[in-house]
């Protein structure tokens, strides 16, 4: 059974929560759910049409870009624009066009389309390593490594640079020296940008001679940036005598670590040298700042690093401040369109939680591993530098999206990995969900599989009695890693339907509804931490029951729910359970962390954060989806899990004793040794597809690392549901939990939903 | 009692070969009688303005002689000058009371069982092992005890004089990489010279540690951690908050690093070859590397070819020539930034030396920046418009630097003067910091330096028969020990002012005088210090003629016979480059004011009244070596006068710190040959290197040469240039400037000094 809105998201990248809108504004708020698209902009596309010349614009205003829904007039070589309705005149170069022989743009299958754009290649792209050196050996070893190979997976003519920090900043230059030489910063001093490049010895001067593509670099530049290709063997050899930072740790005290500085300087360092051209600044940071700008915590190991308790109390003294910090740093670089990577090696926390506007801000990457040894960051760090057929890195630069809608319809705002363009014009709605009040959204970096929810409104001032439909355009453009610039152009168009219809409630998209919401959810909680998310939750989702579901007044047991929103509601179970609002089993690092990666990936692997996937595997059927539930724990199969962070798989009591005696290794038993194998195979088949490497766990019923399993199942037996002699049911593992189970909580739904009351 | 003859000054000129006549060590009456001879400490040591000291204070003011003592304690040690004895008693014996050390001008008492101290009196018990040698079993021979019997001594600290590890050699080579230095070749000769004197830098134990810092407009350091493949240069460049980038490996063991210390000297002419950085930012790379030394003290060698013109505490250039000869030109001649002294403060308390290398041919600042070895115990090396390409500079530069590094220093020092009870010291001249009237710090004794006392006498000394003096500098030596050297001077005391007036000694009233007026010029104002110079000779005439000349003599101006080169002396001092009138850049004049502070005596008299010698005509020794030393012959000295000059002549001139060759127009073309082997018209003008001699008598000149080149490059650390000078040249100015006895410019003639002495002696006494 295919789901159609799948096939819409693989043509356009697409996926609305509405797929029919209602014609009012009044209408569509009793529909409680915004509506709302999940939008993969750069969603790669083997048949996607690559167009070599500019596109046709509307008139100003307008500037919508031609597409298959404007009424074209061959004869007279005039089109519609749909959005704004004027006629515009098709240049000289449409005059062959025939209704038969129509441009590719105008073509009705070609909804998504790319331009490659006339403007001159810009500079390769920039890569500015950020080194932490506060690590022990064997974490820096495996760094160097990891980094020593990645440079052999840039493109030969990507511009590298090197800064290394621990007590203070080192920048390493890299020209042809006649020793190593580098520039050293304070690391406990706040250094405005200014100064950082007076101190590096690039004026203002240099700044405008380089910023001419085609020009080849000044040579100021070339001391601190250098193709990879001239300089890999320098850089190697720099980093292989990279040391331990040398400074003294005092006992009982954590090594002096300047990261805040360090990023300050790198960041003042690409925007003399470059800017707008790509860059990427990758911090691989093995533990919190301590020192100076952006210090996290103190020095002295009595002070514990902060927790999700101190941030609620607001009792930790260095939060504010840093995240002052980092926000002002996130906002200077994304200005100068330069993305931020964290690659955080580390057991404990470095100080995600107050760096995160840096990534999010810029469209970086953020890897959480607990050291660099681990192959969660050595195969994802690897990844990020995968190449397409062409040799092509996966990485779209200063990418700005336009969304342009019919009058029908207003822009209230986006959530994702990107900040504000500042471009306000009639699209834009006074309501602001996410980052609002713009039509134009910037990223600094954007992959293929980047997604952004963005959310609409009705408009309320068009009497809108005979409008038919309504059309979205997204206009992406972007710096493509081969330093080509280029425009993707996404036109949807859909249905208004009278008041009433039932078409609006069969063309609901309960999967991107929830990750909508979910986004949302997210969005509010990262903001305030309280609550009164779980709240607005309960409450959308008791007045979306109220508006779709069949029930009579005051009977829960009359409670219906239209097929297209069956399984919404379980959605909202588990999200409200999820690590992305239930956040004190965690530390802020990794809250900063899950919704970081929540906020950039589409639907489905939004939804399998969300709710996880459970796989049975058994002698008795194939391997069968079960229920994300306890009933699911059996001694006898094996249950692989996902939770796109996590891969588990966990062997029933029989199915590990089995094990431990070692019958898969004995002649006879291939058929158990097979069971064995079939979850890693298909737990292989996940991991090599996802770009962030999950953790991998594999454990048994009853041990210790099988907690990670029952926190993410429904409690459908509790200790609160115990059997009526006291003991366990044979069944079902009891889970102890006071959290509500599933049951409970649609019993609920349907009793709130039906009060009168409420 | 010596009779009084009195010269008459008009009738002859002084007679300046005796100037070098300097006195023997005197043996002092009382200690004659005992078996051995306790000679007072040789003249280069210590010597007094006055070798008989007056009774009380009203005898001393009556002669007007300034009393004073020069003092190079830690004075290097010429090739044919004995070693210092070493000696390590069980204890070293000291005075209850005074605290003075035993010194062979003790009287025994008590059948020789206590000892009186010579300072203060007192008597005190002497330990049993300077009269029964337990170990030998045999009654100790005083005679063969060094502290017992010679007044210039070195003791081996005991422990009590230790505090914690004894300071290893630490040199902190700070150098200017600015454009000018690079394109002078000052930082190639540089690397070459210390890659080259690595072997020579002192190295007990293998514990000399030492690094670099070099600057522009940052500061670069140099990690030189033993196990690096090659030096890393790391830089800073926040010159206002001056930080050290690195916790270790920026001053490294040059034992374990040497290896990438000489890789690092290697590449370090080529480092920066292509600057076009005409910055130098000075104070920030000093202040850098007094971070660095801070934790242990050593020496910070500076070499700098800029005036400092970049960061906090940079320096203007302030020089202007319409201030010469007005009052304000005193100015120019002070520190321009306080800035300068408040650190080399720091420095002295951190037991830090700083030591500056000059190479500017512009305006460099000489004033402020000799505030920083002036404070330290250091030196100024000054090589204005050096340019390695010539040979001479290259020479000059090369030879001084590795002198520097190979010669023994003494470290984390202090110089303790005991005077006898009713003398005290008023004050002290030379490169130092004061820490109270009778205690000097000195982060390291550098035995090129001299210091100058002057003393007060309180109170009557009728019961006295001497009075001593006693100079204990309690230093690291090379080796790593604890050491005291103890200089021991006595002077017996007189209550006849002929006494006072004929044991007077013109070369060390000179040398006191000269370093007083410096103190002036640099505190007060250029003619306040001549006026000092001038009047410190009209006051001793005035006391004379008071004292020992009948009325009728007005006419004549009279001084005891062993005060005749007096007037000479201070005539000469007016004349000098440091205070005489004149267009005299500024940096020219401190460079010279700082020779005269901290130079020794024999360096110092020759600077004022230089040595000039005809060497057209040889006798049958002067210039061949003088058996079993490592001496010279040298030709008999003539009066600074051109009058003393033939037409036909050749003469050298040795001003301690150039050596000029003259060329008379008329000179003999045979020698002029043999020694240039070219003729006169084709000798070039300016620094010179003599062609290697192939004959007998360019043979003798190039031995007198060599001789006084090395002897100053010992004594003093200064390989002077050879110059030639032709009586047509340009600059025959310069060499007659040294004529101190004919009139230059505004500046009189000797015969003319003399009548405005009388003048002055007249009107006032
Ligand atoms: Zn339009
Ligand atoms: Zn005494």
């Amino acid at each position: 059974m295919s789901n159609p809105f799948e096939d819409i998201e693989d043509r356009d990248g697409i996926r609305l929560s509405w797929n029919v809108w209602p014609s009012s504004k009044a209408e569509a708020n009793k529909f409680i759910v915004p509506i709302g698209a999940l939008y993969t902009p750069l969603k790669e596309k083997p048949d996607l049409p690559t167009l070599m010349y500019d596109p046709i614009t509307c008139k100003p205003p307008c500037r919508a870009i031609l597409n298959p829904y404007c009424q074209i007039d061959v004869n007279a070589k005039m089109w519609i624009c749909p959005f704004c309705l004027q006629r515009n005149q098709f240049p000289p170069q449409y005059r062959e066009m025939t209704t038969n022989n129509l441009p590719a743009e105008l073509l009705g299958v070609y909804t998504t389309i790319e331009y490659c754009l006339s403007r001159p290649a810009s500079l390769p792209p920039v890569f500015l390593y950020v080194i932490d050196t506060c690590l022990e050996d064997e974490d820096l070893a495996a760094l160097k490594e990891s980094i020593t190979q990645s440079l052999s997976l840039l493109p030969p003519q990507a511009l590298v640079g090197l800064i290394t920090f621990g007590t203070m900043t080192q920048v390493h230059e890299l020209g042809n020296n006649e020793c190593p030489k580098s520039v050293v910063f304070r690391g406990n001093k706040e250094y405005t940008s200014t100064q950082i490049q007076s101190f590096l010895g690039l004026s203002s001067s240099n700044i405008r001679q380089q910023s001419i593509p085609g020009k080849g670099m000044a040579p100021a530049n070339s001391r601190f940036f250098m193709p990879v290709q001239q300089c890999e063997f320098t850089i190697s050899n720099i980093i292989e005598q990279l040391q331990r930072d040398p400074w003294p740790v005092k006992p009982e005290h954590r090594p002096l670590r300047c990261t805040g500085a360090a990023l300050a300087v790198a960041s003042g360092l690409l925007e003399a040298c470059f800017q707008n051209t790509g860059a990427r600044i990758m911090l691989f940071s093995g533990g919190p700042a301590t020192e100076g700008p952006g210090m996290v915590v103190g020095p002295e190991l009595r002070e514990p690093i902060r927790s999700h308790n101190d941030l609620v109390k607001e009792s930790d003294k260095h939060y504010k401040k840093a995240v002052k910090f980092y926000n002002n740093l996130a906002k200077r670089a994304a200005e100068k369109g330069q993305v931020i990577d964290i690659f955080a090696g580390c057991l404990d926390q470095i100080g995600l939680q107050e760096m995160k506007s840096l990534v999010n801000d810029t469209g970086g990457y953020m890897i959480l591993s607990d050291s660099f040894t681990t192959a969660i960051f050595k195969q994802s760090f690897i990844r990020i530098l995968s190449k397409d057929s062409q040799g092509n890195l996966n990485m779209g630069f200063n990418a700005v999206l336009d969304v342009l809608t019919s009058k029908e319809l207003k822009v209230c705002g986006l959530i994702g990995s990107a900040v504000s363009a500042n471009k306000k014009n009639a699209c834009v709605a006074e309501t602001e969900i996410g980052i609002g009040n713009t039509c134009a959204w910037k990223f600094c970096g954007i992959t293929n599989q980047t997604t952004v929810g963005v959310y609409f409104e009705i408009s309320s001032q068009v009497n809108q009695q005979n409008a038919n439909r309504g059309l979205i355009q997204f206009a992406t453009s972007y710096q493509h890693s081969s330093g080509q610039y280029r425009l993707r152009v996404t036109t949807v168009s859909r249905n208004i339907v009278s008041p009433n219809s039932n078409e609006i409630i069969s063309f609901f998209d309960q999967e991107a509804a929830a990750v909508l919401i979910a986004r949302i959810a997210i969005f509010k909680a990262d903001i305030d931490n309280g609550p009164d998310v779980m709240k607005w939750l309960d409450r959308i989702l008791i007045r979306l029951c109220q508006k779709v579901a069949s029930y009579m007044k005051d009977d829960p047991e009359s409670f219906q729910l239209p097929n297209s929103f069956s399984i919404y509601p379980q959605f909202m179970f588990h999200l409200r359970r999820s690590q992305f609002l239930q956040v004190f089993n965690n530390s802020p690092d990794e809250t900063a962390y899950y919704r970081h990666v929540i906020f950039g990936e589409d639907t489905n692997n939004s939804l399998i954060m969300i709710q996880p996937t459970l796989m049975s595997y058994s002698f008795s059927e194939p391997p069968t989806p079960v229920l994300l539930d306890s009933v699911s724990m059996k001694p006898d199969v094996i249950l692989l899990l996902d939770t796109y962070f996590h891969i588990l798989i966990w062997h029933g009591e029989t199915i590990a004793a089995w094990r431990k005696e070692g019958y898969q290794d004995q002649p006879g038993y291939e058929n158990f040794k097979n069971l064995l194998e079939a979850p890693k195979l298909d737990a292989q088949e996940i991991l090599s597809e996802r770009l962030l490497i999950p953790r991998y766990i594999d454990c048994d019923q009853g041990g210790s690392q099988a907690r990670f399993l029952l926190s993410k199942l429904n409690p459908s037996q509790t200790h609160m549901t115990q059997g009526g002699y006291g003991v366990t049911a044979a069944t079902a593992q009891t889970i102890l939990t006071d959290d509500v189970s599933l049951q409970i909580f649609m019993t609920h739904l349907k009793k709130l939903t039906v009060s009168r009351s409420s | 009692q010596k009779n009084v003859t009195s010269v008459s000054l008009f009738d002859a000129p002084p007679n300046v070969q005796t100037i070098d006549n300097c006195p023997e060590p005197v043996i002092p009456a009382q200690f004659c009688m005992q078996s051995s001879e306790k000679k007072n400490p040789p003249y280069g040591y210590c010597c007094s303005t006055l070798n008989a000291v007056p009774q009380n204070n009203a005898l001393l003011q009556k002669s007007k002689i300034p009393f004073g003592i020069v003092l190079s304690p830690y004075k290097n040690i010429g090739p044919d000058e004995p070693e210092v004895p070493v000696t390590s008693p069980e204890v070293i014996v000291r005075c209850e009371i005074c605290r003075a050390y035993i010194n062979p001008f003790i009287t025994y008492v008590d059948q020789g069982t206590r000892w009186k101290c010579n300072i203060c009196h007192v008597v005190n018990d002497l330990p049993a092992f300077y009269s029964w040698d337990s170990k030998t079993r045999q009654a100790v021979d005083r005679n063969t005890i060094p502290e017992l019997n010679s007044s210039v001594v070195e003791f081996v600290a005991t422990r009590e004089y230790t505090r914690g590890p004894p300071q290893p050699v630490v040199i902190m080579f700070v150098i200017d990489v600015s454009f000018q230095s690079i394109q002078s070749g000052m930082v190639a000769t540089a690397a070459r010279t210390i890659l080259s004197s690595l072997d020579n830098i002192p190295n007990y134990d293998n514990r000399t540690k030492i690094g670099f810092v070099t600057y522009d407009s940052t500061l670069h350091f140099y990690n030189l951690n033993a196990n690096l493949t090659e030096p890393q240069m790391l830089v800073v460049s926040d010159l206002d908050d001056v930080f050290i980038p690195a916790p270790d490996d920026l001053l490294v063991n040059l034992s374990e690093s040497r290896a990438i210390i000489e890789a690092f000297l290697n590449k370090l002419g080529n480092m920066h070859k292509t600057t076009q950085n005409v910055s130098s930012a000075l104070p920030a790379a000093l202040t850098a590397a007094n971070k660095i030394l801070g934790p242990i003290g050593g020496k910070i060698a500076v070499f700098q070819s800029n005036i400092p013109n970049c960061g906090k505490n940079s320096l203007k250039k302030r020089e202007d020539p319409s201030l010469y000869n007005t009052p304000k030109e005193s100015t120019l001649l002070q520190p321009a930034d306080h800035w300068y002294k408040d650190f080399a403060l720091d420095c002295s308390k951190k037991q830090i030396c700083v030591d500056t290398f000059i190479f500017s041919g512009q305006y460099t600042d000489v004033a402020t920046i000799s505030t920083l070895p002036r404070f330290t115990g250091g030196s100024v090396y000054f090589y204005p418009g050096f340019d390695a390409s010539r040979a001479e500079d290259a020479t000059k530069f090369s030879s001084e630097l590795n002198r520097f590094l190979s010669k023994k220093i003494g470290l984390e020092a202090v110089l303790r003067i005991r005077t006898s009870r009713g003398l005290t010291i008023k004050g002290t001249y030379g490169n130092f910091f004061l820490m109270a009237t009778d205690l000097i710090q000195l982060p390291n004794v550098n035995p090129d330096n001299c210091y100058a006392l002057e003393v007060n006498i309180d109170k009557d000394l009728t019961s006295e028969k001497y009075v001593c003096f006693q100079a204990a500098v309690l230093h690291t030596s090379n080796n790593g020990e604890r050491r005291i050297r103890v200089v021991t001077n006595v002077i017996p005391v007189t209550n006849n002012l002929t006494e006072v007036f004929a044991n007077a000694d013109p070369r060390a009233i000179a040398v006191l005088t000269a370093k007083k007026a410096v103190e002036k010029t640099i505190t007060d104002k250029l003619e306040d210090a001549r006026n000092l110079i001038i009047s410190t000779c009209v006051d001793i005439m005035g006391a004379y003629k008071q004292a020992f000349t009948s009325s009728g003599q007005a006419s004549k101006l009279l001084i005891i016979d062993n005060l005749s080169l007096l007037p000479v002396l201070i005539q000469a001092l007016l004349k000098n480059i440091a205070f005489r009138r004149g267009n005299i850049p500024s940096d020219i004049r401190s460079f010279a004011l700082s020779v005269l502070l901290g130079s020794p005596i024999e360096n110092s008299l020759a600077y004022i009244y230089s040595k000039l010698y005809a060497i057209h005509i040889l006798d049958a020794n002067t210039g061949l070596p003088i058996p079993n030393t490592s001496e010279v012959y040298m030709p008999p000295r003539i009066n600074l006068s051109m009058q003393r000059m033939t037409q036909d002549g050749i003469y050298l001139l040795d001003n301690s710190q150039h050596i000029i060759i003259w060329l008379s127009r008329g000179s003999n073309p045979e020698l002029v040959n043999a020694l240039f082997q070219k003729p006169y018209e084709a000798i070039p003008s300016g620094k010179t290197t003599l062609p290697t001699p192939n004959n007998d008598y360019a043979t003798r000149i190039n031995n007198i040469i060599e001789f006084i080149r090395k002897s100053r490059l010992i004594s003093y650390n200064n390989l002077p240039y050879v110059y030639v000078v032709k009586e047509e040249d340009n600059n025959r100015g310069w060499f007659i400037s040294h004529m101190v006895e004919d009139k230059l410019d505004s500046e009189l003639s000797y015969p003319q000094f003399l009548s405005h002495l009388r003048e002055q002696v007249n009107i006032n006494y």
